[in-house]
């Protein structure tokens, strides 16, 4: 039933990973377009950089780790993750989770990223 | 051109449902085509049948059912996200076994695909988020 347009899906994450059911539904996007062969990007930017921070635990508050959930995409054929690296000195995050191969981009190169996709999704 | 919706927004939760409505009315109106509205996350709401405002206030829920009518479109509300938010149709009620049922008819229950689907039959995916 998928029509072989290829497209490029471009999904940008700015939402801290528990806050709100943001993380959890964007991921939900990004596997949907996985499974059906479309070209997905992600890019981590604002607070949705706290999303790749390694050691979560939210099994303590009932909710599923968005981390792990995050490293089932290469599965999908997603392996296009990009971190907002101003976002990250803003925040001073300097650890990120580097079992997921991520990308660490310019405001440049976010604009690329934009100019690229047919499609965005913002959550 | 060809265009779909995503709606991300509830009624009166915030302007969201209602600008995504007014587009998707101008936009049919002005001889545009709508692929899909697709409605997730809190966009779910819309398809509710139980929803009753006040009568002296704008019907967004009827106005959809009604837009949809008036122009045979394909409205499709995300099934997981309807689900964990207490929207069920009959058969996902039976299947779940709840006592009752609250979406709509004009909304057809179903998953992400066909939102990834309209992305890539469609030349723009407006989002009308939260």
């Amino acid at each position: 039933m998928m029509p072989s347009k290829k497209k490029h899906i471009l999904i940008v994450n700015q939402s801290a990973p528990y806050s709100s059911s943001n993380a959890k539904e964007s991921l939900d996007i990004a596997l949907a377009a996985g499974a059906f062969e479309q070209s997905v990007a992600i890019l981590f930017t604002g607070d949705g950089c706290y999303q790749l921070l390694p050691d979560q635990s939210p099994e303590k508050m009932h909710s599923k780790n968005i981390s792990q959930m995050l490293k089932v995409l290469p599965i999908y054929g997603i392996d296009k993750l990009f971190v907002d690296e101003q976002s990250l000195s803003s925040r001073n995050i300097v650890l990120l989770d580097e079992s997921m191969t991520h990308t660490k981009v310019t405001q440049l190169e976010i604009q690329a990223l934009y100019q690229e996709a047919t499609t965005v999704f913002r959550f | 051109m060809i265009f779909s919706i995503l709606v991300l927004g509830a009624p009166f939760n915030s302007q969201s449902a209602y600008s995504a409505f007014r587009f998707t009315q101008a936009a049919l109106a002005s001889g545009q085509t709508i692929y899909r509205v697709f409605f997730y996350q809190e966009g779910i709401h819309n398809s509710s049948s139980l929803a009753t405002p006040p009568q002296d206030e704008f019907d967004l829920y009827q106005a959809w059912q009604d837009l949809k009518e008036q122009y045979q479109l394909d409205f499709v509300t995300c099934i997981a996200a309807a689900a964990r938010r207490g929207l069920l149709n009959e058969s996902e009620a039976k299947r779940h076994n709840k006592s009752a049922s609250n979406i709509a008819s004009q909304f057809d229950l179903a998953g992400l695909g066909q939102l990834v689907e309209a992305s890539a039959l469609s030349d723009q995916v407006i989002t009308f988020g939260h």
